[in-house]
C-alpha cells in the first residue's frame, strides 16, 4: 500500500526525441509526450477515456526494448530513452493508414466531416495516394438512431463511440460487432433506450456518426465557432455554438450545430440538440418598453426564473433596491433556503464536493433525484466512477429508474415525502463510528430509527445492506438532488446533510435545480412569496418579460447575451453571444431606472465578493481547457467560512402521500421550456405511468386526462411506460412556458385524476 | 520561320526591296506642277474606286468584312474565362454539382454562395446557388477546383449590368435540358489533360 503510494509520487526522467523530461511516475508515454509538445500521431486515442488501443498508430521505439511499444498504454519509466520518429515507425504508421483507407468511400465532397476529419488529415500526413490492398466491398446501409445517423461504410472502427457510450455515458448502447473487415458498431437498443446524447457523434473522427439534422447542410469550414457554456442546466458544460447565415435568401445568423472540446469534456443530448431556443423575433418596440418601465416602477415584487445570468441577477437586486420592491424566485427559493441552512452547520458558504471527485469515488449514494433526467452530467460522472473505479452506487428515490439499472448496485425505495426521515436514517448510518459533537450525538440518539424506517419504508436490513455494499470502500460521494429543495422541511434536511459532510469523509455534490440557481441564490435575497403587483422575468407574473418570446416585452435568451452562470462545480463560467438580438435588454430597463451600466457585463466584476465571487472582468475570463485537460474556464468560487452551529429540529411525523401521486420531472433531452421551443428536442407532453398506475387511476394508454396541480388545471395524454414500476406517474413541465418557472411546490403531489377523453376519441 | 530569323537584327543583308516611288519634286515649279497634275487628273477618284467597289460588294453582294456587333459575335477561344456554366451529366441529365462547396471556399472574391440539404434520396442536394458577377474577377479557381467538372467558364463575356451586384442563379447557368445534346466539355482550367486516361490507376481487385 505505502509502496504504491511512494511510487505514484516518484519523480522520473525520460528522454523523448533527445529532449530530457522530468515528470512523475504513472503517466503514459503518450501523455508525457503531449504535455511536452511532442507529437505522436494517434487515430483512436481519446484523452477522456482509458486508452482504447485499437489503432496502433501511437507506436514508439524504446531503446533496449525489442519491438514497438504502444505509447498510449505503456507507462513512462525512469531513464527510458524513447524515439517517436524513426524510419521503421514511419513505415508502420503509413501501413496502418493504408489499411484504414481500404475501400473508404471517396465521398469527401459531400461528407460532413470533410475539413475536420482525422482520416483525411492523416491520409495526407502519411502521403497515402493510392490503394494497394483489396477487399470486397459490401452493402452497408445507413442506419438512423434517433438524432444520429450511422454510416458503417465510413466507419474506421476506432471504437471511440463505444468507449464513451460505456465509460462516460454509462448507457452501454453501442457495441462492437467483430468480424474482421465485416466489423461494425451496433446499437443494441436503438428504439427506446438510447438517450440520444450525441456523445458518440461528437467523438467520431470520421463522418460515420453525424447528426441527422445537420447532415449535408453545411461544410465544417463555413461555420463560425462561438465558445460558450451550455445554459440549459447547472452543469454549464463547455460548448461551441457553430453559426453561419441561415441561407442565401436569409442572411441572419443561425446556429447550425453545437460542438465541444470532446477530448476533455462531454455534453448531454439537450445541450447538443436543443440549441435553437433563441428569441429571434424581438425588435425595439418603444411603446412596449415604456410600459415595461412603468410596470417596474409600480411593482411590489420582481419574480424571476433562475435561468438568467449572474449579471442580470445582480441587476435585478439593484433594480429592486431602486424601486423598493421584493425579489422572488420560485425556482431557486427552496435551494437558497437549503444553502443557508446547509452552511449554518457546515461552516462553509458552499458544499464541498464536485463532479471530478465524484467520478473518482468508489462508493456513491444518489439521494432524492431522478438523476438521469435531472442532471445528466451527474449521471455521466456516476457512470465514470462505476466503470473506472468499480464504484458501488446506492440509488435512493421513490421511483426506480430502469434506464440506469446497469449503474446502480442497490436501489433503495422510500416513500414520497419522507426525505427528512431518509436523511435522518442516513445521518445515523454514516456517522455510526465517527467522533461527533455532543449536540449532534444527542440528536442522533434521540432519533426513533424504527419509526423512521417504518414511515419511510426503508427497512433496517436495507440500511445494513448499504453498509455491506460500501465495505472496504474509501472514496465516498453523496449526491443531493432537487426533490429536497421544495420539501417543507428543507432546512432541517439541509442541516443533517451538512452534518454528514462535516463529520464524515463524504464528497457531497448538491445539484442546483436550474442553470444558474446557485448564482441567483448567492447574489439575491429572495422572498418566499411574490405579493402585490408583480413583474416577472422569465416567470409568470402580472407583467412578463420573456426570452421565450411570448411575454409583454421580449428579452434575449441565454444564447443571445454575454454573462456568466455558476455551475454545480461552484465554478463561474462565461456565456457568449451566439445569435444577435434586436430588442431591449434588462440593462436598458436598469438604465432607465438609473441603476444600469454601459454594458451588462460591466456587472461581472461587481458580483459580491463576500459570497465568493472574485471581481474579475468578463473579458478576462478564460473559456478553455489546458493542455493537461484541466477545465480552466472562468474561475472557481471561493468558499467562505461562516459561523456554524448545530441546531437541529426533531424529526416529526413524516408526511405521507397516498392514492394517486405524480412527480414533476422532465426528460434529459427536454429539461425546460427552452428545449421545448427547440426544433429537435421538442416533445409532446405526456403523463407517463406504469400499468400499475393505470389500474389504480383507472385510465388507459392514450386517454386524455385532467388533474389539478399547484392550483392549475393540467390536461395531458396518459401513456403507459413499460420501463416504470410503482404507482407514481411522471409529469413533464417543460411545455408550461413561463408558468413552469413559477412552480415552487414539492415535486411529488397527490392528485385527483379525471378522464376527459378516451383513447380513440 | 525559325527563331533565328527573328533574332537577326542585321537589317542590311535582309531582302528589303526599295519601292519605286519616283522622285520628289524639289523646285517650286516642280511642286506646283505635281499639285496641278494630281488635281486635274482626278487621281482622287482612282483611289476612291477601290473603296466604292468594296462598298458595293459589301452592300449588294454580301461580302461584308466587319462584324456587326452586337448582332454578330466573333468566336472566342475555348479557354477564355467568361460567365460560368453549370454542366449536366450526359447520361441522366442530372446536374453534375455534388454540393461539395469547394468553389465557395476557394473563391478569392467571395462571390459564390451555396445552400445544401439532405434530400429525399439520402443525397446531398444543392438547394440554392448564386454567383455575384459584380464581384467575380473570373480567375477560374472555381472551375479548376471543381472535382466534377460541374462549374466551368463559358464564352458569354458581356457582364455589363445596371447595378454593381448582379447575381446569377444555378438554373440560369445550368445547360438547358433541350441543349444537352450540344453540351461541350470544357478544355480550359481544371479540365482533364489529354493524357488523363493513361494516368488512371486501377484499384487492385483480387477477389
Amino acid at each position: 500500500m505505502s509502496e504504491v503510494k511512494r511510487k505514484q509520487t516518484k519523480e522520473i526522467t525520460v528522454t523523448i526525441d533527445g529532449k530530457s523530461i522530468t515528470t512523475e511516475y504513472g503517466k503514459t508515454i503518450l501523455e508525457v509526450a503531449r504535455e511536452n509538445d511532442i507529437y505522436i500521431p494517434t487515430m483512436c486515442y481519446l484523452t477522456k477515456v482509458e486508452p482504447i488501443a485499437s489503432c496502433r498508430m501511437c507506436v514508439v521505439d524504446v531503446e533496449g526494448v525489442d519491438g514497438m511499444i504502444l505509447s498510449c498504454q505503456e507507462k513512462a519509466v525512469d531513464g527510458a530513452v524513447i524515439n517517436t520518429n524513426t524510419k521503421e515507425l514511419e513505415a508502420e504508421r503509413q501501413n496502418i493508414m493504408k489499411l484504414y483507407d481500404v475501400n473508404h468511400p471517396l465521398e469527401c465532397g459531400v461528407c460532413d466531416k470533410s475539413g475536420e476529419c482525422d482520416l483525411q488529415n492523416k491520409t495526407l500526413e502519411f502521403n497515402v495516394s493510392q490503394q494497394n490492398f483489396t477487399a470486397k466491398d459490401m452493402y452497408r446501409p445507413v442506419q438512423n438512431w434517433g438524432f444520429i445517423s450511422y454510416d458503417p461504410s465510413l466507419c474506421i472502427m476506432c471504437e471511440k463511440c463505444v468507449r464513451v457510450c460505456n465509460e462516460i455515458v454509462g448507457s452501454e448502447q453501442l457495441q462492437v460487432s467483430t468480424g474482421g473487415y465485416k466489423s461494425t458498431i451496433i446499437n443494441t437498443k436503438p428504439e427506446n433506450n438510447c438517450i440520444s446524447c450525441g456523445e458518440c457523434m461528437a467523438v467520431c473522427p470520421v463522418g460515420a456518426l453525424v447528426s441527422s439534422d445537420f447532415k449535408y447542410t453545411s461544410n465544417a469550414w463555413e461555420l463560425n465557432k462561438i465558445p460558450s457554456s451550455c445554459a440549459l442546466c447547472s452543469a454549464g458544460c463547455q460548448m461551441y455554438y457553430e453559426v453561419k447565415p441561415e441561407s442565401i435568401d436569409n442572411p441572419t445568423e443561425k446556429i447550425f450545430r453545437v460542438t465541444n472540446e470532446y477530448e476533455f469534456t462531454s455534453m448531454c443530448g439537450a445541450g447538443r440538440f436543443g440549441f435553437d431556443y433563441a428569441n429571434t423575433t424581438a425588435f425595439k418596440d418603444r411603446a412596449k418598453f415604456e410600459r415595461a418601465v412603468e410596470a417596474f416602477k409600480k411593482a411590489d415584487t420582481i419574480t424571476f426564473s433562475s435561468s438568467i445570468t449572474n449579471e442580470e441577477a445582480l441587476m435585478l437586486t439593484h433594480i429592486a433596491k431602486a424601486i423598493d420592491a421584493k425579489l422572488s424566485c420560485p425556482e431557486a427559493y427552496g435551494f437558497s433556503k437549503f444553502l443557508k441552512a446547509y452552511s449554518s452547520v457546515s461552516g462553509k458558504s458552499l458544499w464541498g464536493g464536485d463532479l471530478a471527485t465524484l467520478a473518482k469515488s468508489d462508493a456513491i449514494i444518489s439521494l432524492a433525484t431522478r438523476v438521469k433526467d435531472d442532471a445528466p452530467m451527474v449521471k455521466n460522472h456516476i457512470a465514470m466512477a462505476v466503470k473506472r473505479e468499480k464504484a458501488q452506487v446506492v440509488y435512493m428515490h421513490p421511483i426506480e429508474d430502469s434506464h440506469i439499472q446497469n449503474l446502480v448496485t442497490k436501489f433503495v425505495k422510500y416513500e414520497a415525502g419522507s426525505e427528512e426521515g431518509v436523511v435522518a436514517l442516513l445521518l445515523e448510518l454514516l456517522t455510526r463510528d465517527k467522533e461527533l459533537p455532543t449536540e449532534l450525538k444527542s440528536f442522533i440518539d434521540e432519533l426513533d430509527i424504527g419509526n423512521l424506517s417504518g414511515e419511510s419504508s426503508i427497512s433496517e436490513e436495507e440500511l445494513d445492506e448499504i453498509v455491506a455494499t460500501f465495505w472496504k470502500k474509501r472514496r465516498f460521494s453523496l449526491i443531493v438532488g432537487e426533490d429536497i429543495y421544495n420539501h417543507p422541511e428543507v432546512e432541517n434536511i439541509a442541516k443533517m446533510l451538512a452534518a454528514i459532510e462535516k463529520y464524515t469523509n463524504y464528497n457531497v455534490v448538491v445539484t442546483p435545480p436550474a442553470s444558474n440557481s446557485l448564482g441567483v441564490a448567492l447574489i439575491c435575497d429572495l422572498e418566499p412569496e411574490a405579493t402585490g403587483y408583480t413583474v416577472g422575468y422569465n416567470c409568470e407574473a402580472d407583467f412578463n418579460l420573456s426570452s421565450l418570446g411570448d411575454g409583454d416585452l421580449d428579452m434575449p435568451a441565454l444564447n443571445q447575451q454575454e454573462g456568466s452562470i455558476v455551475t454545480i462545480n461552484k465554478q463561474l463560467v462565461p456565456l457568449n453571444v451566439a445569435l444577435g438580438y434586436d430588442g431591449y435588454i434588462l440593462n436598458d430597463i436598469a438604465n432607465e431606472l438609473g441603476v444600469g451600466r454601459k454594458y451588462t457585463i460591466d456587472f461581472t466584476s461587481e458580483l459580491p465578493k463576500d459570497k465568493g465571487f472574485k471581481g474579475i472582468e468578463f473579458d478576462s475570463l478564460a473559456n478553455n481547457f489546458s493542455k493537461y485537460g484541466e477545465d480552466i474556464r472562468g474561475y472557481k468560487l471561493e468558499v467562505i467560512n461562516v459561523e456554524s452551529k448545530i441546531e437541529l429540529n426533531d424529526v416529526e411525523d413524516l408526511p405521507s402521500f397516498d392514492g394517486i401521486v405524480v412527480y414533476n420531472v422532465d426528460s434529459a433531452q427536454n429539461p425546460n421550456p427552452f428545449t421545448q421551443k427547440s426544433k429537435l428536442t421538442k416533445t409532446e407532453p405526456k403523463l407517463l405511468g406504469s400499468k400499475q398506475f393505470a389500474m389504480a387511476a383507472k385510465v388507459k394508454d392514450g386517454d386524455l386526462v385532467e388533474f389539478e396541480l399547484n392550483g392549475k388545471k393540467v390536461r395531458r395524454v396518459f401513456s403507459i411506460d413499460t420501463s416504470l414500476k410503482g404507482t407514481i406517474a411522471l409529469n413533464p413541465t417543460s411545455d408550461m412556458g413561463l408558468s413552469a418557472f413559477a412552480v415552487s411546490s414539492y415535486r411529488f403531489s397527490q392528485i385527483n385524476i379525471n378522464k376527459v377523453g378516451g383513447a380513440n376519441e | 520561320m525559325s527563331l533565328d530569323n527573328l533574332k537577326n537584327r542585321n537589317v542590311g543583308v535582309q531582302n528589303y526591296k526599295m519601292l519605286d516611288l519616283g522622285h520628289t519634286p524639289e523646285t517650286g515649279w516642280g511642286k506646283f506642277k505635281q499639285v496641278l497634275k494630281r488635281s486635274v487628273k482626278l487621281e482622287l477618284f482612282v483611289g476612291l474606286k477601290v473603296t466604292m467597289r468594296e462598298m458595293f460588294k459589301a452592300l449588294f453582294m454580301g461580302e461584308m468584312h466587319t462584324v456587326k456587333y452586337p448582332f454578330e459575335k466573333l468566336p472566342i477561344s475555348p479557354r477564355y474565362r467568361a460567365i460560368h456554366e453549370m454542366k449536366r451529366l450526359l447520361e441522366s441529365g442530372h446536374y453534375r454539382c455534388i454540393g461539395c462547396g469547394l468553389c465557395e471556399k476557394i473563391c478569392i472574391s467571395n462571390c459564390i454562395k451555396m445552400d445544401t440539404r439532405y434530400d429525399e434520396n439520402q443525397r446531398k442536394e444543392v438547394s440554392d446557388y448564386t454567383i455575384n458577377f459584380g464581384r467575380c474577377i473570373f480567375c477560374g479557381y472555381c472551375a479548376e477546383v471543381c472535382p466534377e467538372l460541374a462549374i466551368v467558364h463559358g464564352g458569354r463575356y458581356e457582364t455589363a449590368s445596371e447595378q454593381r451586384a448582379s447575381y446569377s442563379n444555378f438554373e440560369d447557368m445550368l445547360t438547358p435540358m433541350d441543349q444537352l445534346v450540344n453540351q461541350k466539355e470544357y478544355p480550359g482550367f481544371g479540365a482533364p489533360t489529354p493524357v488523363a486516361d493513361k494516368n488512371i490507376k486501377k484499384t487492385p481487385l483480387a477477389y
